[in-house]
């Protein structure tokens, strides 16, 4: 074959050449766009975030249940299907998400109440989490811990009007992980002899709520006894409840 | 006898010509592939959204207590005016919840990405909540 006879078929290569330089730049323009809008963008940030949230969510339902009467294993139990629920999830790669519940004196199967009766109470829940995401071009470690802890604590005074007729304040703080934080409900309870009893309106009863998680009640009672012991029960806006008990002292 | 020279050029730059044409018709479909930085705006914000939504526990609350209207609002609150969503949940067996369409139109948008969230409740009995959130831009 003359040179003059295969120009054709040279051409036809050098098409083929430029066809497939133009389709793999074009290729590999977008590749790149695609990983920096994927890698670069926040999105994975708030991937993370959303899975903080969500085992933050589980412990505090958690701890609401449990200090309602519900079982310590329910905080492992629900663990569990969060767990389940997180590595089930692909959008981002593959998932693995893993607990231990704190186990030190205070806390059991990660569970702490002490509902005291030295004008202290706590409900607290604690995990530790290590989640890992892995894909083709992440491979990304996060620990974080998740501690929800509600604390109250109750001071009383006393000064005895009359006889037995006693009037009582009581001075009742709540704490969520260690900040003033508002009750969604807050029941006080006075002592006489094995009773507890709950004031009213016939006992003058007044709640002061000073909006900062601090609240102040007074109230008048018959109460023989010399000592003057107080009960309060309080849940927080996550229906999370704690009690303590106070010997209130004389005015 | 024809000298067949001719014919096989024209039959060779047909091909050269077809092969550059097809390289170009399928760089168009590439070069208009959806606008990936819009699409991440929006999946941004949808997903910030709901954590707002989810990090006080709101929104396991208005779902738990079916309140559709009230879920509602607080996304036409929280998003843009000119976004459209769509908002469907669904729960542990993958079956829908929500009862009401929880959306803002029923127009379709353009650049449209869907967002997959897991909510978990703050509720004593924890349950959880597969949430798909599609965001479009109006056309």
């Amino acid at each position: 074959m003359d040179k003059k006879q295969s120009s054709g078929q040279v051409i036809l290569i050098a098409v083929l050449a430029m066809a497939l330089i133009l389709l793999s730049t074009q290729i590999y323009v977008f590749e790149v766009h695609m990983s920096t809008i994927n890698l670069d963008s926040p999105s994975l940030n708030d991937y993370f975030f959303t899975i903080k949230i969500g085992s933050r969510n589980v412990v505090i339902g958690s701890i609401a249940n449990v200090s309602g009467g519900g079982s310590n294993a329910v905080l492992v139990a629900n663990l569990d299907k969060l767990v389940a629920h997180v590595n089930r999830q692909n959008q981002f790669g593959r998932n693995t998400l893993n607990y231990t519940v704190e186990e030190t004196v205070s806390y059991s199967s990660g569970i702490w109440l002490f509902w005291g009766t030295d004008g202290f109470g706590v409900s607290s829940a604690f995990a530790h989490f290590t989640f890992n995401l892995s894909d083709r071009e992440v491979d990304a470690d996060l620990s974080y811990l998740i501690n929800v802890t509600t604390t109250l604590t109750v001071e009383g005074a006393y000064k005895t009007i009359l006889a037995d007729e006693k009037q009582v304040n009581v001075t009742v703080n709540l704490l969520n992980e260690g900040k003033p934080a508002l009750a969604s409900q807050v029941t006080l309870y006075y002592r006489i002899l094995d009773r507890w009893l709950a004031p009213n309106a016939s006992n003058n009863y007044v709640v002061t709520d000073y909006g900062n998680g601090t609240y102040f009640a007074s109230f008048l009672a018959n109460i023989p006894s010399p000592t003057v012991e107080v009960s309060v029960l309080a849940k927080d806006q996550r229906q999370i409840l704690v009690q303590a008990n106070a010997t209130c002292s004389q005015i | 006898m024809f000298d067949n020279k001719g014919q096989i050029r024209i039959i060779e730059a047909f091909l050269a010509i077809s092969v550059m044409f097809s390289v170009l018709v399928l760089n168009v479909p590439m070069s208009s592939t959806p606008d990936l930085e819009r699409q991440g705006t929006l999946k941004k914000l949808g997903t910030q959204v709901l954590i707002k939504l989810d990090n006080n526990g709101t929104l396991g609350k208005l779902i738990e207590s079916g309140n559709w209207t009230a879920l509602r609002q607080a996304m036409n609150l929280f998003l843009p005016a000119c976004v459209f969503y769509n908002l469907t949940v669904y729960d542990e067996n993958m079956q829908r919840v929500n009862a009401q369409e929880v959306s803002n139109s029923n127009q379709e948008g353009s650049e449209a990405i869907v967002i997959q969230y897991l909510c978990a409740t703050q509720s004593s009995d924890t349950h959880f909540y597969t949430i798909k959130l599609q965001l479009a831009w109006p056309k």
